[in-house]
């Protein structure tokens, strides 16, 4: 059964056009698009103001297919994602539709499995919010990516942009992620030393830049000696 | 020796409140000093992903509101309490809100620590983890997963020991007395603290 329309939330807190959830949820919003599925790309409500994320729940009322892209704060999803899927959860209907469910997630460390706790949590939501579970894409090193589109990014991030046309094509047709395609995103995008020395490097000038170099390894809270 | 207890209940959840109450009297008999947070009662803005703890106000984080305080008690005890509800094996949204705007208790830089890498440690010492899980059903994945976050957040946190203790919201006070103690005595001998 080949799927109409889908929902892409972005789960990333930072503004947009500039994280990495956005960057692999606009790619395969356009990938699933090209597979004929009307795709709307909605962020997670940082306005705090209503508890109901309404164009969300409305949208979803009329999708077959919902994808979560996020990144990994501390082992898990972030606040703004989890209070969403609360909310979903609270508000699903047994009667409702059948409606797949895949997630897309991404941490700031080498390992792609520093994200399976994350994932196992959008899975056991699926199930608590009757979604049907269609699987998850896990990366890591995403830094590298940073909000850039990844087409930009080029040779880096062939693998990863495979991986997510061979998951919009499964998807788009009612099946779920394929094994081949988690294998391969999870790849590293470049080695993993290089990638801590980078990043670690990439600290420095920040910290450099806002005139704190000194002051990288303060302990504000540090208790004095006896206490 | 100094315990915080940080309750993740979210609004109209009145059911973990003998929770914090049992967990806090068993601490204060073993001779702890407890501070208690019901995070749903203070201010505390979702984290941006800024980084601006690491690399503008390092250990800080620059918004300022009462996660500041949470940060401050949370870097300066011994043992710290994680409980909430279990969500899809998660945190609820109250207590991850918290815990997103820690993070500044790590150094950005990176880390090898067994194989994987992770954030360097910013403090000389850090707090033990009790993580509470109360459940709606039992559910046996759910409760996996909830013990496995919480043995992952220690090593990001780099907490000398961590326990998890799971409830349901069925149990009687006595089980839950007895589960509580349990756990408690788990991560304070684990932590040589006992």
């Amino acid at each position: 059964m080949s799927v109409q329309r889908a929902v892409v939330l972005i789960g990333s807190a930072k503004p947009a056009g500039t994280s990495t959830s956005e960057a692999l949820g606009q790619y395969l919003r356009a990938r699933l698009q090209e597979h004929g599925v009307a795709t709307t790309v909605l962020f997670v409500d940082r306005s705090l103001k209503s508890l109901a994320n309404q164009a969300l729940t409305a949208a979803l009322a009329e999708a077959d297919l919902f994808v979560l892209t996020a990144p990994v704060y501390i082992d898990s999803l972030p606040y703004l994602v989890t209070r969403t899927l609360e909310d979903l959860a609270r508000s699903a209907r047994p009667g409702r539709s059948p409606c797949a469910f895949a997630a897309v997630v991404n941490c700031g460390f080498p390992e792609a499995g520093q994200c399976r706790t994350a994932l196992d949590i959008v899975r056991a939501f699926a199930r608590r919010a009757r979604f049907n579970w269609a699987g998850g894409l896990a990366l890591g090193e995403g830094g590298v990516v940073d909000g850039q589109s990844l087409e930009t990014l080029g040779g880096l991030t062939k693998h990863v942009r495979t991986a997510l046309d061979r998951t919009a094509a499964e998807l788009a047709e009612g099946r779920t992620v394929p094994a081949a395609a988690v294998e391969q995103f999870s790849r590293r995008l470049i080695p993993g030393r290089v990638y801590t020395f980078m990043g670690n490097l990439g600290w420095r000038r920040r910290a450099k830049r806002n005139g704190v170099s000194s002051a990288l390894d303060a302990k504000p809270f540090e208790l004095a000696a006896g206490k | 020796m100094r315990a915080l207890v940080l309750n993740g209940a979210l609004a109209g959840d009145e059911g973990l409140g003998p929770i914090e109450e049992a967990v806090t009297s068993d601490l204060v008999a073993s001779g702890w000093t407890v501070e208690r947070v019901q995070l749903r009662d203070v201010f505390i803005a979702y984290c941006k992903g800024c980084f601006d703890c690491w690399v503008k106000t390092p250990g800080i984080c620059a918004t300022r509101d009462d996660a500041g305080v949470v940060t401050r008690a949370l870097a300066r005890s011994d043992l710290v309490t994680l409980l909430s509800p279990i969500t899809f094996g998660g945190y609820s949204s109250e207590l991850k809100k918290a815990l997103d705007r820690s993070i500044g208790i790590v150094s950005p830089f990176f880390m090898r620590l067994d194989g994987e890498v992770h954030h360097q440690p910013r403090y000389s010492r850090y707090p033990a983890l009790l993580g509470i899980g109360v459940s709606e059903d039992r559910d046996p994945d759910e409760a996996q997963i909830f013990a496995r976050l919480v043995a992952r957040n220690a090593i990001n946190f780099h907490a000398p020991a961590h326990a998890v203790c799971l409830l349901s919201r069925d149990d009687s006070p006595e089980q839950m007395q007895t589960a509580i103690g349990r756990a408690v005595t788990q991560v304070t001998t684990r932590r040589g603290v006992a």
